[in-house]
């Protein structure tokens, strides 16, 4: 041990004309270069390949700069796909917030209050994060099924409706059945995040806030959800992000039907690429599902970076 | 500021995690295989789960390996989805790194894989003069450029299953029209007055199968689904679309793949069903509840029309860069050959390729329904031969969907499709 700490001195020392921000960076550059490596060049990648009219199986591979892009602008299923897409987004992540919000407050209470939450209580609450997306997927698919299926025998029994409901054959429901799913899977997960947010939160606020007769409400409205906002961007920017580019969930359910009523940009760029295996145009679709999705994180950034600053000073 | 003495620590580490990942990575490697002698070959065949028991079917290349010194089959099966076979195999095949030696394609692949390049011409395996004892449907499926790409393996084709206790009880026949249908349909859901049992079941999930059940209502109409005058094609749709708009079919089978309907029809709550011929072994398994009441018959068609079923089923073929190629023909000839086809359908219940097995008196005892039906499958019609049938039924799948959730009507979604396809034909 001693040697090899004389020679780890004679080794800082042959290198000490490096300062130390040198050193930061050459530590810096092995994440750089992973994230090149991994994120940046594929997605350049199916930039590039955007651009050419590749079809494997027709040995086609030519260079045709934007066409596949004014074809999509022209395509009425991408933006079909693009609409549904951002109605799932919308709809789940609003849910999610809400009712993770809700959870995570709760199980807050649980931890401080005299009722104290058991880590089984916590366990139990990230049970549909943790199955895996496929499964939930097709337990779902049982549970709406019209004629066996357990929503229907219970809505039935207690008298909410008269016949059952097709839920995932009826354009109307199928949408709304996928994104409940969505709803059930993920909520643990914001829950999970907000609940950090508001451990880290100073309870002498709180109470000094009563000593001053705030109600719960004003408590929640001027304390809480300032504090938590940060935490709040973030579930925000992960849940959104991942629910636009919903796939499994969706796919496994209702393979994008009926008559495409719940095809997201996902399902339908993986059928473009790997069922039909246009290169090019899927290319071209994946691309502009990433700069609908970088568009929307900017957003979010720019809506809330005015609360950010404020809440940071 | 000095971060190297977390380098003490860190290599122990890192020697931690690359042991066990190199354990990993060792096992994974082919092991060698000491048993045999230097001289073996490995012929790998790639495919899907076959149903039944998996013995019958190692038994079979246990043969081939006796009478073929210094061969060895190995089975590698891939995911039981077919799109995951087919990307699978265009991933593969497209990166030239083929480790495998033969390989089962879907009916509908062999255009797509031949125009690729990324399968042989089997021509030296069947000569052309033989591809006449092959149903007809099936060896147009196969043939690209005049040349046979792949071999038809065994096969299916639409059938029409019914309950014949039920129409035993109301002394109707099967059905020879869709109206027939309705018509009995009808009359027994009316007469029993069980809330619980249905009409008629098929498949009405926005996928492949609905592709190949509507062709067979298009079909049966005397209409063809490419065809600018549209009005057999509308007239079929429609009549899909009435089926579950009147109550005929259950709202269900517009989510209802194969195994959907068949588990509805076999809990005894279906008059009807579209499947594929596998589910009757099932349906006469003695704890069955549709032991001895279940028939088969030709689908119906439309009035003045006649029945056409839809081929479905699997082939063989050889990758271009096949490592062995000489060994896999042998064992394409092996498995296509007649002695072979008809033990998979006597084991397995796979329905052969060769016309003459449909006469086979021991086949025919198995299934005693074989020989009324040797006119389905003989004459077993396959989708749009074509290399872009993938395109198309990508188009299909979502407009007869529509079609069938009342989203859109026959005339539209069959326009809108025309459409599309019509632009994929002038890109190409």
């Amino acid at each position: 041990m001693g040697s090899d700490h004389s020679s780890f001195k004679r080794l800082r020392a042959t290198h000490r004309h490096f300062h130390d921000s040198t050193w930061g960076l050459v530590f810096v550059v092995p994440a750089f270069l992973f994230v090149v490596a991994f994120a940046l060049m594929p997605i350049l990648a199916a930039g590039w390949l955007g651009l050419h009219r590749r079809l494997p199986i027709f040995d086609i591979h030519e260079f045709v700069g934007l066409a596949n892009y004014i074809r999509l602008a022209e395509d009425g299923r991408f933006w079909s796909a693009c609409w549904t897409t951002l109605y799932f987004t919308g709809v789940s992540v609003t849910a999610e917030l809400i009712l993770g919000l809700g959870l995570a407050l709760l199980l807050d209470r649980g931890v401080r209050g005299r009722d104290r939450a058991s880590t089984w209580e916590r366990v139990l609450i990230l049970i549909p994060w943790a199955i895996p997306t496929v499964v939930s997927a097709r337990m779902w698919e049982w549970l709406y099924h019209s004629e066996y299926g357990l929503v229907n025998y219970l809505l039935e029994k207690l008298g909410f409706i008269a016949a059952p409901i097709n839920w995932l054959g009826d354009p109307i429901w199928t949408i709304h059945g996928a994104i409940l799913m969505d709803v059930w899977k993920t909520t643990p997960f914001a829950a999970l995040l907000l609940l950090a947010g508001l451990q880290a939160i100073p309870r002498d606020l709180f109470l000094a806030a009563q000593v001053d007769g705030a109600g719960a409400w004003t408590i929640f409205r001027r304390i809480t959800v300032p504090l938590l906002l940060p935490i709040i961007v973030i579930v925000l920017i992960f849940r959104t992000m991942d629910a636009f580019r919903v796939f499994d969930a969706v796919y496994v359910l209702t393979g994008g039907g009926p008559g495409n009523s719940t095809e997201t940009l996902s399902i339908y760029a993986y059928k473009t690429l790997f069922q039909t295996l246009q290169f090019g145009y899927g290319s071209a679709l994946a691309t502009a599902m990433f700069v609908v999705i970088l568009m929307l994180t900017i957003g979010y950034v720019f809506l809330l970076r005015g609360y950010l600053r404020e809440v940071s000073r | 500021m000095s971060v190297f003495p977390l380098a003490r620590g860190f290599l122990p580490v890192v020697h931690r995690l690359l042991m066990p990942l190199c354990l990993i990575l060792a096992s994974c490697l082919p092991a060698a295989d000491h048993s045999s002698g230097p001289t073996t070959t490995v012929v790998v065949f790639k495919h899907g789960k076959l149903s039944g028991d998996p013995h019958t079917f190692s038994a079979l290349l246990r043969e081939f390996e006796e009478t073929h010194p210094g061969v060895t089959v190995r089975e590698e099966l891939l995911p039981s989805s077919t799109d995951q076979q087919h990307q699978f195999y265009a991933i593969n095949l497209e990166g030239k790194s083929v480790a495998f030696d033969i390989l089962a394609v879907d009916t509908i692949w062999v255009q797509e894989f031949a125009r690729a390049g990324w399968i042989l011409p089997l021509d030296h395996v069947v000569l052309p003069s033989e591809r006449e004892s092959f149903v007809r449907g099936s060896i147009e499926a196969a043939t690209f450029n005049d040349q046979l790409y792949a071999i038809p393996w065994y096969l299916d084709a639409g059938v029409l299953y019914y309950r014949q206790d039920l129409l035993d009880r109301y002394g109707f026949r099967p059905p020879k029209t869709w109206q027939d249908l309705a018509r009995i349909t009808r009359t027994i859901l009316d007469r029993e007055g069980n809330p619980d049992l249905k009409g008629f079941l098929w498949q009405g999930k926005q996928y492949e199968g609905l592709v190949c059940v509507a062709l067979e209502f298009i079909r049966g109409y005397g209409g063809a689904l490419l065809d600018d005058d549209s009005a057999e094609s509308a007239e079929a749709l429609g009549l899909m679309r009435a089926l579950v708009k009147e109550g005929l079919s259950p709202s269900a089978v517009t989510t209802a793949d194969e195994e959907a309907t068949r588990h509805l029809f076999g809990a005894g709550r279906a008059i009807f069903m579209r499947n594929w011929p596998y589910a009757w072994t099932l349906f006469e398994a003695q704890d069955s509840p549709l032991h001895n009441k279940v028939g088969l018959a030709p689908l119906p068609s439309g009035e003045g029309g006649k029945p056409v079923s839809t081929l479905g089923g699997w082939m063989l073929a050889l990758p271009k860069q096949a490592p062995h190629p000489r060994e896999a023909a042998d064992l394409l000839r092996y498995l296509s050959s007649p002695a072979t086809q008809k033990r998979m359908a006597l084991g397995l219940g796979y329905l052969p390729t060769r016309r003459h097995l449909y006469q086979d008196p021991a086949l025919n005892q198995a299934k005693p329904w074989l020989a009324d039906l040797s006119s389905v499958f003989l004459g077993a019609t396959p989708r749009p031969v074509s290399p872009y049938y993938l395109m198309m039924s990508e188009v299909l799948q979502p407009e007869l969907s529509a079609v069938v959730v009342g989203l859109k009507t026959p005339h539209a979604a069959l326009r809108s499709a025309r459409r599309q396809i019509n632009r994929i034909r002038e890109t190409l």
